[in-house]
């Protein structure tokens, strides 16, 4: 594919509702599935859809994530003719300047976008959880002969006003959108997924850079204002498993969502043929299951050490679940430490938090809380 | 340690039944997730020594498989490397494939490296060592060659045919003799060998006057016996085994589910680096019933599983039962299908109801592929 189409993935932001999760990390960091990390699932989307140049563009707390995509191996994106570049906030010889908005973040890496010369730009999140190829989504830009693209997700209609909502006519071109809409027109949520000719996108993020009043944010700025001078804007209809997973109990209820209880809403091991994920491999012994656990209904991942009891749990790498202690619907983090008679329940345990032993915590909580302390595993 | 070459000898693996009828022990999968050589090529990347070459005997399919682009075992892609070593003549000569043979068919990677130390570990002997003190050791005593050894009660099981050692005042090697299983306390070479590149090369000139087919356990008791150089011995009192059959290769791994046994196997400081494969995490059914193993990523389980070790991607079905077994990778087990004291090789299939059951005197082996 060449630099046909580049990837420009959206990673900067805070995430604030998800609270300790994200006070060290970034939101797309967040571990998720007892492996991996949010990003993980755009990058290897992209690796998976074969494209080669993807700009990775960070700013909250952006050490630990900027490390962790480093330039892209863990995604085969490292190969003789990829490039993956962690894009940062920078000085330049007009001052210095954070991302301002999602499309400010763009904007000031255009020259990036420049050396690679791409026909078409796909803008992602970084903090979405779905797997599929983006190549579906690139023929009905280009059949449409689309500016524009957007990627959409039907959602119940009660839930509307939290999304953008489109509108499009019978032939699949957007006649309305709206950002959170107060009285929604459509149950069609933009997802946040774009794909622009990379000639025209230039051209409106050169002229909203300008514009004083603009809040310089893709949703609330550039759609409206390309569908206003009447560009071509096409939707792409997207029906697989996506979340965007904002808070404590929407990142709770996506981890549970892999469980064999989960049915079939996603699935890791369904998603192994083309469209697998990629991720970290960290160097851990395989999990242990000691002579007293049990386990039921779980995911637990390589490095993890289960001698107690784990039930609808997601457990990472390096946790630890002691003889006597209880986890029920709950997602443990990596290094998390569950001491000998501790029982957890509904919670999220934090990386690198833990219980002391015979502590309870949430035991018949209604509401998903989240444990974090500096109880857990050090190294 | 860029003075240092370090060599993964697979000319000396010993077979483990069937289980390396069709590959070499170095790439024979070991506790759900290792090959052998993991072993081998990160004790050298943990002891800092960057150029790593592979003495390959047979089966190198299997062994470059694994390998992949060889780069997962280095601490530097550019100033690491491991190299495959292959004697191609050795083929038409198994008698004379000698891992001296080998190296010498393979001289320039001596010739080639300003190393002046050359160490020598074979994957069969599975141990997390630090090769820094031994290597220090060796240089500030201007030795001329080490030899690691280990104190073990019992030579009566273990380590037979192996080499045992007996030491002088000064701690010295004095003679070396194959292990014959008469006594129970022995010290046994850990066949980790430090010889410096002059020596090695004498020795290598050496080895084609005296008896082409011998290799480097031939040379040694030989060069003591004639006085080329003297072998200091050095102690190491952590975990050691010798895998020798497929008895020993199941008993070894199932002692390693007592924890605190791995964990003196097992070092956070040293960890053991493998091949990755991105696999998801192991999922778990509604009924599963698991305690006391390993379980590997990729792993789908429904059914029962106890004192037993599970390798990636196995798929055990509703109500099956897996006791005391090793079930290699990609295995699919039926539905209520039974497995007692059995070896699994890969991509075998159990279908459902199936009964296979061994005792833990007389284990069943399934064939890779097989279909029951």
């Amino acid at each position: 594919m060449s630099t046909r189409l580049a990837a420009m993935i959206l990673a900067g932001g805070k995430g604030t509702r998800l609270q300790a999760l994200t006070r060290k990390v970034a939101k797309p960091a967040v571990s998720y599935g007892g492996k991996y990390r949010i990003i993980d699932f755009p990058l290897s989307n992209c690796a998976n859809t074969g494209i080669t140049s993807v700009g990775v563009l960070t700013q909250y707390e952006s050490s630990e994530l900027n490390t962790y995509v480093g330039n892209g191996e863990k995604w085969g994106l490292n190969g003789v003719r990829s490039l993956t570049s962690v894009l940062t906030p920078k000085q330049t010889e007009e001052g210095s300047a954070w991302y301002l908005g999602t499309a400010d973040a763009i904007y000031q890496n255009i020259d990036w976008l420049d050396r690679v010369d791409p026909e078409y730009v796909l803008i992602l999140s970084g903090d979405h959880i779905y797997s599929c190829s983006y190549e579906a989504m690139l023929r009905t830009h280009l059949q449409k002969k689309a500016d524009c693209t957007i990627s959409a997700y039907p959602v119940a209609i009660e839930e509307a006003s939290r999304f953008g909502i489109l509108v499009p006519d019978e032939e699949g071109n957007i006649v309305e959108f709206v950002e959170k809409p107060r009285h929604p027109n459509s149950n069609l949520a933009s997802m946040g997924i774009y794909i622009f000719t990379y000639k025209v996108l230039r051209a409106e993020l050169i002229q909203d850079a300008k514009d004083p009043e603009s809040e310089h944010d893709f949703g609330k700025n550039i759609i409206p204002k390309m569908l206003r001078e009447g560009r071509r804007m096409a939707v792409h209809r997207y029906s697989g498993y996506w979340r965007d997973v904002g808070t404590v109990a929407s990142l709770h209820q996506a981890n549970m969502d892999l469980l064999m209880s989960g049915g079939d809403s996603t699935n890791l091991y369904t998603v192994q043929g083309a469209n697998r994920i990629y991720s970290e491999d960290p160097f851990s012994v395989p999990q242990y299951i000691g002579k007293k656990a049990t386990v039921r209904d779980s995911l637990v991942n390589q490095g993890a050490i289960v001698e107690g009891m784990i039930d609808h749990c997601v457990v990472s790498g390096g946790a630890i679940i002691e003889e006597g202690a209880i986890c029920r619907n709950c997602v443990i983090m990596n290094d998390a430490w569950i001491r000998k008679g501790s029982h957890v329940e509904n919670c999220i345990v934090a990386p690198r938090s833990g219980t002391e032993e015979g502590e309870n915590f949430n035991v018949g909580g209604e509401k998903i809380d989240l444990l974090s302390n500096s109880k857990g595993r050090k190294d | 340690m860029k003075d240092v070459i370090g060599l993964v000898d697979c000319h000396t693996s010993p077979q483990l039944g069937e289980l390396t009828a069709h590959r070499t022990l170095a790439s024979t999968s070991f506790l759900g997730r290792y090959a052998f050589i993991d072993f081998a090529l990160s004790n050298f990347c943990n002891s800092g020594i960057p150029v790593v070459g592979v003495l390959c005997r047979d089966h190198q399919r299997s062994l470059l498989k694994h390998m992949g682009n060889m780069l997962s075992w280095v601490n530097n892609t550019k100033t690491g490397r491991v190299h495959i070593f292959y004697n191609e003549t050795g083929i038409l000569n198994p008698a004379y494939n000698s891992d001296i043979a080998n190296l010498r068919v393979n001289d320039w990677v001596l010739y080639d490296s300003e190393a002046n130390y050359v160490v020598f570990c074979s994957p069969h002997i599975l141990l997390n060592i630090d090769l820094q003190p031994v290597l220090e050791e060796h240089i500030a005593r201007h030795e001329e060659c080490t030899l690691v050894y280990k104190e073990i009660e019992d030579a009566d099981k273990s380590f037979l045919d192996e080499d045992v050692l007996a030491l002088d005042e000064e701690g010295y090697v004095e003679s070396i003799h194959k292990n014959d299983g008469t006594k129970a306390k022995a010290l046994v070479s850990l066949e980790i060998i430090v010889i410096n590149r002059t020596t090695m090369a004498e020795l290598t000139r050496r080895h084609q006057m005296v008896d082409a087919s011998w290799g480097m356990r031939e040379m040694l008791p030989y060069s003591l016996q004639n006085g080329l150089f003297r072998i200091h011995a050095r102690r190491f009192d952590g975990y050691a085994r010798c895998f020798d059959s497929l008895k020993h290769y199941v008993d070894y791994s199932f002692e390693l589910l007592d924890r605190r046994l791995a964990d003196t196997l097992f070092l956070p400081d040293r960890p053991i680096y493998t091949l990755t494969h991105d696999t998801p995490p192991a999922l778990y059914g509604e009924d599963s019933v698991v305690r006391n193993s390993f379980i590997s990523n990729g792993c789908l389980i429904q059914g029962e599983v106890q004192d037993s070790i599970i390798c990636r991607n196995v798929r055990i079905g509703k109500k099956a039962r897996v006791r005391r077994s090793i079930v290699l990778s990609n295995v699919a087990v039926g539905d209520r299908a039974t497995l007692q004291d059995v070896v699994v090789d890969k991509y075998a299939v159990v279908t459902a109801r199936h009964e296979v059951k061994g005792d833990s005197e007389n284990l069943i082996y399934l064939q890779q592929g097989a279909i029951l």
